[in-house]
């Protein structure tokens, strides 16, 4: 039995509630092929099935309670800090907020399987009052979905999960330097889309004080609440004048906009 | 979306409708849906 084996066969749970533990509090460290190489060596009879998904759930658990307590008792704030530190910026506050919107608690399982999602949908579920027993069942629910999908395809394609063990093996420590260098890699490019997303924002963005400023000069940009629904209802409040307009309602209002207007959008 | 639909000057308000009032603007409140 080869060494690297042995020892994924000794810690294989500590090591996947560790990574699943890691990849829920944000850090990029993904727990997909700890999933999956686990899932091979159920295959191969060195692993309990039910203990690696136990620990799975475990571990999500842990970590998406506290995020649900935190976005019950800070609400947006929560939610905001996770925008501004995750490596996706696709995984804003308005695109979850829609998605929660749509599916309900039903998205809660859906975002174990999304990207940047997973880690914002329990403070999402908070901070919109989803009860704690409910959010509970849909959480662990995705997350058996999720964690025992991964497992099951190790287990059925063991045989390829097993040569890239041997051929990580074959290099030694280098296996290590390459495994490091890879996830550095993926943490730099996500880093790098961030920046990039972040730094188009910056450039096209108007300050609160330039927009009042606009405004009493006389100017009338068209100022676009693109608030959700929901949190329109729970903060009744808009800057004067604001149109509201969700992603679906574009088409319907833009006839009634000249191209070369100025158009300022605010959410939360 | 927008900027696909020809408009080029959109804008995002730095901060959002939180930075508007922590800076003191005037705010209206329209009514909730019934």
């Amino acid at each position: 039995m080869s060494k690297l084996v042995a020892y994924l066969s000794q810690y294989g749970v500590a090591v996947l509630f560790a990574n699943v533990l890691v990849e829920q509090m944000g850090i990029p460290v993904p727990a997909i092929p700890t999933l999956l190489v686990a899932g091979s060596l159920v295959r191969a009879g060195k692993l309990s099935f039910l203990a690696l998904l136990g620990a799975a759930v475990a571990a999500s658990l842990i970590v998406d309670t506290t995020w649900y307590f935190l976005g019950r008792r800070y609400g947006h704030r929560v939610l905001k800090t996770l925008c501004r530190v995750s490596l996706s910026p696709d995984s804003c506050v308005r695109q979850t907020e829609g998605i929660f919107e749509r599916w309900g608690m039903a998205s809660v399982v859906a975002a174990r399987f999304i990207t940047g999602f997973s880690t914002v949908a329990p403070p999402l579920a908070g901070a919109m009052g989803a009860k704690l027993p409910v959010f509970l069942f849909y959480d662990t629910l995705g997350t058996a979905l999720w964690a025992g999908g991964a497992l099951l395809l190790g287990f059925i394609f063991h045989r390829a999960i097993e040569d890239v063990l041997a051929f990580l093996e074959s290099l030694g420590t280098g296996a290590l330097y390459l495994l490091g260098l890879a996830l550095v890699l993926f943490v730099l490019y996500k880093w790098w889309q961030r920046r990039r997303f972040y730094k188009a924002l910056r450039m096209a963005r108007i300050s609160v004080d330039e927009l009042a400023r606009l405004f009493e000069k006389g100017e009338q940009p068209v100022v676009v609440d693109v608030r959700h629904e929901g949190e329109r209802q729970r903060n009744p409040r808009r800057i004067p004048g604001a149109m509201t307009m969700g992603v679906s309602e574009i088409d319907a209002n833009l006839p009634g906009i000249m191209p070369e207007t100025e158009i300022i959008l605010y959410c939360t | 979306m927008l900027i696909e639909r020809g408009y080029k000057k959109v804008r995002p308000l730095a901060g959002g409708l939180d930075a508007w009032i922590d800076a003191g603007y005037e705010v209206e409140v329209f009514e909730k849906a019934s």
